[in-house]
């Protein structure tokens, strides 16, 4: 690892202002389970750290409003999967903070570096293999090479890489925004336009300035949120990254019909991915067998496999199903 | 400097900014208790308490202690030799074989127990995931835990 | 609670008091670190250190030594000590990826970590094969290529012919993924110069090994070469032999007059230690239309590196597991351009009985015949090979009482006819495993102190199975002593000649002739308990030392003591004069299928060993849930990946290499039959550590056909293998 600066200011203020002078190899540092990660690999050269890991005004959880439930930045994953109103009202957000990593992992991770956790490709997080989004222009050795973990939603000819994260597959089901302070103000990005694409630039994963700070997380309140799940499927019971995962939302009718749904995936997406057309498949109706297939087939319609990774498509589709059942038999009690 | 205090004793440092604190604790305190398995967060292997929560120390810079509490195997005694009851426990339920992964396991139980991730045993093997055990003592370690914790819930 | 004692060394394990190899920094200790080839076959043409050595804290940075100075160790298999015959940094040949390049020693971890990683190389690449169907691997025959009986193909009566009569047969063909160890602990250790000694701390299970490979070289006299290692974080065969990074330490620390301290990453030890080759079965079954077994034919293809042949021996336990009258075995060896694979818990064992009791299980099924019923119907008490009796053989009791204990009355024979309320497909399978019982020379060494206290040193290594507290316990029981008076010392080649432990029991053969000799020197009875305090005081001196010498059954007493002080393998076994020795098991398992998504899960084990005496109750069942455990990953979960591009594996972590965690294992029930075998040793004790998880994989396999009607014969057996079954 290469040597680096390290600094830890103490307000947001004063963190915007270290990143702008340090430089542009300087990153921002929070709970370092991806960061520190990656740096102890070579993928990762930061020339400077700025610590706003103990931003105390970033560690905020505040469920109590009518409008938005409110995430600081800094919150870690572990205090909000235990937060009494997210366990109670809002399981899929639950499920997808305590469905990840370990729970000494999110006693580090915060909430917000969760939301740009880099994927856990093999070819990615190793030099040796040529990699577009380690190294732009290097070539994919996923497209010919074992890419059972890669995705098969949002991909593209440079990188198919698989988005890695839960938490912010939850969050854009659920409609989600996060708040960023950067040299030239605040502003507000929803979930859906956070993260992108690879398309010709893998190695852009998301639609944040280098020097621009998350500093919250908030989500709309919904009645939506009793009536959800976030289910995770991957090569054991535990502690690993998903093969296929579905976040679902629902409320229901006096008579059993969905009224509203939110479906969105994860494992199988370069990015966390909303699946409208499933939605539309299973609103109005009553839910069926036969409706929960047809909005797993709606989610993975156009999906396109690689060498080894067909089975997401089917995989995701039963995931989508079967969070379908969870979410509708929780919306119903 | 930076300075921390580690099992209730200050520690005061020079650190390089890259350094782990596990690679401090080893390296500079010679605490081998806590143990590398991977040194990617990828074990629970070198699972300590900072500031009561249990965090995997080869992910955590050591310059991130300033001016905090760790807690590692070695402060789980008593000052006297008395073993804390789930380390007893674990002797109990023979829940270790080769012994590498069981400083982290320990210090991953208690915090599970403090935590309060002890409904059921279902709710245990979750939440002690994090820590593999490659001799496959995952039994007794349940065991372990469910025995200090009490009875699971009905 | 059994009232059985616990682990002798428990307290340690629980305070992280402790210390493992690398659980050390001696004064002025210098740290080292690799730079490793990236291509898999070829040659370096130039290494640019320059970087490296720029580095501020750098002392040393090595790309080859002098032939004088340093030698290969020879591979473990024909006569010499290291894993494979290839030690790195003698030549510019590059011979698999990962092979090391450079060795940095520096002050610090970071400074050694940061040089290698400044350290390139230039190379002419040749094309290169990893996997056994590469153009480029060769295929040997072993039997022509390894002419030594011991190697030599299995045969017993005209197999091919009573295939071709029986009226029922099977034909399978399984394959076997590249597998890894994965110790917690990482391999590593210190070395340190004192004055001409060599001193060595490491993690081994072959002490004996590292100290004379070591002394082989570099050219001195293994009297002074120490190596300790009392505690290793787990071993499982990955550091049953020299690890070819010590000899570079040692150099290295004897230039710059400082100990040095290496640890692998994980990464390296996937690319720098041994591994379970790739295999590829094909069993032919033959059987009456009773379900009576009359004939087998077992081939393998197996994996090897280009610079050694790792023998295979499958066909010597896969005869062995009825009384079937007509055997073939073909073992063949393909060369790929690999690190040498080597031994991995239960290394032919495991996948033999998943290609055998797979087939078995397919008889039953082709005979209407349960599976259970059939296999007692073809048990035998005669080795079927030699002819010889068994010295002890309990499958059909293992079988009895697994079945009670699970229930499988109450199984419904019919593939996918067993449904949980919410559709979940329910398996119910059973396999059982057998694996060679071996014995080794051993010499043991005892002092009895007028304190009370008896300090005991023989050959062994504590790896987790537990043989600190087995030899405490054999010695305060055969003694009459307490437990908490017997100090035991182990895997330190300074007490005792250490040998390989891996399986064997020595320490069984040895424990007991010292005891006996330790009684005449102290002129107290040949049996009953002792009064040491007073036994020492009353031969006027305040401790008596005694040595003594044991052999295996069969084994020339000076030829093997003459290996066991050379470090080399001085094992006996299965086969002895009069009769054959293996370890049981029968494995009961349930599999659930869910049935929604495929997840597959296995909430019931039931295991019943056949391991001779139970030298320590505790401690035993521990290994055999490990065991079990062990199967649920080979067969649901590990594989190691090889992109035939690079070469290497693609998932050297413990994240990419799914091991089993907390929440995959669930009940285990674990029953001992507990009979001694007087035979095999004067104790009584069969092993243990590798035959508990031989025929898991096959329990599940035959479980996950029971649930679905599907036959797996790939491992592991993942998601998308399972889902168009649902």
């Amino acid at each position: 690892m290469r040597s680096f600066t390290y600094t830890a200011p103490t307000s947001v203020a004063d963190a915007v202002a270290a990143i702008a002078s340090a430089g542009p190899q300087a990153r921002f540092f929070a709970g370092g389970t991806t960061l520190f990660d990656l740096m102890k690999l070579g993928v990762e050269r930061p020339s400077a750290l700025v610590d706003v890991s103990r931003l105390g005004e970033l560690e905020v959880i505040d469920t109590s409003g009518d409008d938005h439930l409110v995430f600081g930045a800094s919150a870690r994953m572990a205090d909000v999967a235990a937060d009494p109103v997210v366990l109670r009202d809002y399981p899929v957000l639950a499920e997808s903070l305590w469905r990840a990593a370990s729970q000494q992992l999110r006693n580090m991770a915060t909430v917000a570096g969760n939301l740009l956790q880099r994927t856990r490709c093999p070819y990615f997080r190793d030099e040796l293999y040529p990699c577009n989004k380690r190294r732009p222009g290097s070539g994919c050795a996923a497209r010919d090479g074992i890419d059972r973990g890669s995705a098969v939603l949002g991909t593209g000819d440079a990188c198919s890489a698989a988005f890695a994260g839960d938490w912010p597959v939850a969050l854009l089901a659920l409609d989600a925004v996060v708040d960023v302070v950067g040299p030239r103000g605040e502003r507000t990005v929803t979930l859906a336009d956070l993260h992108v694409e690879p398309g010709d630039t893998p190695d852009r994963e998301h639609s944040l300035a280098p020097d621009e700070l998350i500093v919250r997380i908030r989500v709309p309140v919904t009645p939506a949120g009793r009536g959800s799940t976030y289910l995770k499927i991957r090569d054991r019971e535990s502690y690993a990254f998903a093969l296929a995962s579905a976040a679902v939302a629902v409320t229901l009718t006096g008579g059993g019909v969905v009224e509203e749904c939110r479906i969105a995936l994860g494992g199988v997406a370069t990015r966390p991915w909303r699946a409208y057309a499933a939605e539309r498949a299973v609103t109005g109706r009553p839910l069926s067998a036969e409706t929960a297939r047809a909005a797993g087939e709606a989610a993975l319609a156009g999906a396109r496999p690689g060498n080894l990774n067909a089975f997401k498509i089917e995989l995701g589709e039963r995931t989508v199903a079967e969070a379908l059942r969870i979410a509708v038999e929780r919306a119903g009690r | 400097m930076t300075a921390f205090e580690v099992n209730g004793r200050k520690v005061d440092l020079e650190v390089d900014p890259r350094e782990s604190l596990l690679a401090v604790l080893q390296d500079r305190l010679h605490l081998y208790g806590t143990k590398k398995g991977c040194d990617h967060g990828q074990c629970g292997a070198c699972t300590v308490h900072l500031d009561g929560r249990r965090v995997v120390s080869c992910l955590t810079l050591a310059s991130q202690v300033e001016g905090r509490e760790v807690r590692t195997i070695e402060g789980v005694a008593g000052e006297d030799g008395t073993l804390h009851p789930l380390q007893r426990a674990f002797i109990d339920n023979d829940a270790m074989q080769c012994g590498y992964c069981t400083p982290g396991q320990i210090m991953s139980g208690l915090a599970c127990i403090a935590e309060g991730h002890t409904g059921d045993d279902d709710e245990i093997r979750e939440y002690m995931s994090g820590n593999l055990c490659r001799c496959g003592a995952y039994v007794g370690i349940v065991a372990a835990i469910r025995q200090v914790a009490g009875p699971a819930e009905a | 609670m059994s009232t059985a004692p616990a682990r002798v060394d428990a307290r340690a394990k629980v305070t992280g008091a402790l210390r493992y190899g690398a659980d050390r920094a001696p004064e002025s200790v210098a740290y080292a670190a690799f730079a490793v080839a990236t291509i898999a076959r070829g040659r370096i043409t130039g290494v640019d250190t320059e970087a490296a050595l720029n580095l501020p804290g750098v002392r040393l940075v090595i790309t080859r030594f002098d032939p004088d100075e340093l030698t290969s160790p020879g591979f473990i298999m024909t006569g010499g000590y290291g894993f494979q015959s290839l030690q790195p940094l003698l030549d510019d040949r590059i011979a698999y990826r990962g092979q090391p390049i450079a060795l940095v020693v520096a002050d610090t971890p970071l400074a050694a970590t940061e040089a290698a990683e400044l350290i390139t190389a230039a190379y002419e690449p040749e094309p290169a094969a990893f996997t056994l169907d590469a153009p480029g691997a060769e295929t040997l025959v072993q039997a022509q290529a390894i002419p030594i009986p011991m190697f030599a193909d299995t045969a017993v009566g005209d197999a091919d012919a009573a295939f071709a009569a029986a009226p029922v047969q099977v034909d399978v063909e399984v394959s076997g993924p590249n597998q890894h160890q994965v110790p917690m602990e990482l391999i590593g250790g210190v070395v340190e110069w004192h004055g001409d000694t060599l001193v060595v701390h490491e993690g081994t299970q072959n002490s004996g090994a590292v100290q004379n490979g070591l002394a082989r070289q570099l050219g001195i006299s293994p009297d002074r070469v120490q190596v300790i290692s009392p505690s290793v974080g787990g071993g499982f065969g990955q550091k049953n032999s020299l690890q070819p990074h010590i000899g570079p330490l040692a150099i290295a620390a004897r230039r710059l007059g400082r100990p040095v301290k290496l640890v692998l990453t994980r990464p390296q030890t996937f690319h720098q230690a041994s591994f379970r080759p790739a295999s590829r079965q094909r069993v032919r079954l033959g059987a009456d239309s009773s379900g009576r077994l009359v004939a087998a034919i077992h081939e393998i293809d197996q994996q090897t590196s280009r610079h050694d042949l790792f023998p295979a021996m499958y066909t010597e336990v896969s005869s062995r597991f009825y009384g079937i009258g007509a055997f073939r075995g073909l073992q063949r060896l393909v060369r790929t351009d690999v690190q040498t694979p080597g031994y991995m818990r239960a290394p032919f064992e495991h996948i033999a009985a998943y290609a055998m009791e797979s087939a078995v299980d397919e008889i039953a099924y082709a005979t209407g015949r349960d599976p259970v019923e059939l296999r007692l119907a073809n048990d035998t008490a005669v080795d079927p090979v030699s002819g010889l009796p068994f010295s002890s053989r309990h499958v059909a009791e293992c079988l009895r009482r697994g079945a009670e204990r699970f229930g499988w009355a109450e199984r419904s024979p019919r593939p996918r006819s067993m449904r949980g309320p919410d559709g979940t497909l329910i398996g119910w399978g059973v396999a059982i495993g057998a694996y060679p019982g071996s014995a080794a020379a051993a010499i043991a060494r005892m002092s009895a102190h007028d304190t009370g206290t008896v300090e005991v040193a023989v050959a062994g290594h504590e790896m987790g199975q537990g043989i600190r507290t087995a030899i405490a316990r054999l010695v305060a029981d055969d003694l009459g002593i307490e437990i908490a008076a017997v100090k035991v010392g182990v895997g330190d080649t300074r007490s005792a000649p250490q040998h390989l432990t891996a399986g064997s029991w020595g320490t069984a053969t040895a424990l007991p002739a010292v005891h006996a000799a330790l009684r005449d020197r102290l002129g107290v009875p040949r049996t009953g308990p002792v009064d040491m305090r007073a036994a020492v005081a009353a031969t006027g001196g305040s401790r008596i030392e005694i040595e003594a010498t044991s052999v295996a059954r069969g084994q020339p007493a000076d030829v093997v003591v003459d290996r066991l002080r050379k470090g080399l393998l001085a094992i006996a076994g299965p086969e002895y004069p009069e009769f054959v020795t293996f370890s049981h098991i029968a494995h009961f398992v349930e599999v659930r299928i869910e049935a929604a998504t495929g997840r597959v899960r296995v909430p019931r084990v039931v295991s019943v060993a056949d391991c001779g005496r139970v030298a320590s109750p505790v401690t035993a069942a521990s290994q055999v849930r490990g065991g079990v455990i062990w199967g649920i990953g080979a067969t649901l979960r590990e594989q190691s990946l090889v992109d035939p591009r690079y070469g290497g594996f693609l998932n050297p972590t413990m994240e990419e290499y799914p091991i089993p965690v907390s929440a995959d294992v669930h009940r285990i029930d674990v029953d001992f039959i507990d009979e001694p075998d007087l035979l095999l040793n004067p104790v009584g004790v069969k092993g243990l550590g590798e035959v508990c998880m031989v025929g898991v994989s096959a329990a599940i396999g035959n479980a996950l056909f029971h649930a679905t009607g599907a036959r797996f014969r790939r491992l592991p057996v993942r998601i998308e293998d399972v889902l168009p079954h649902l």
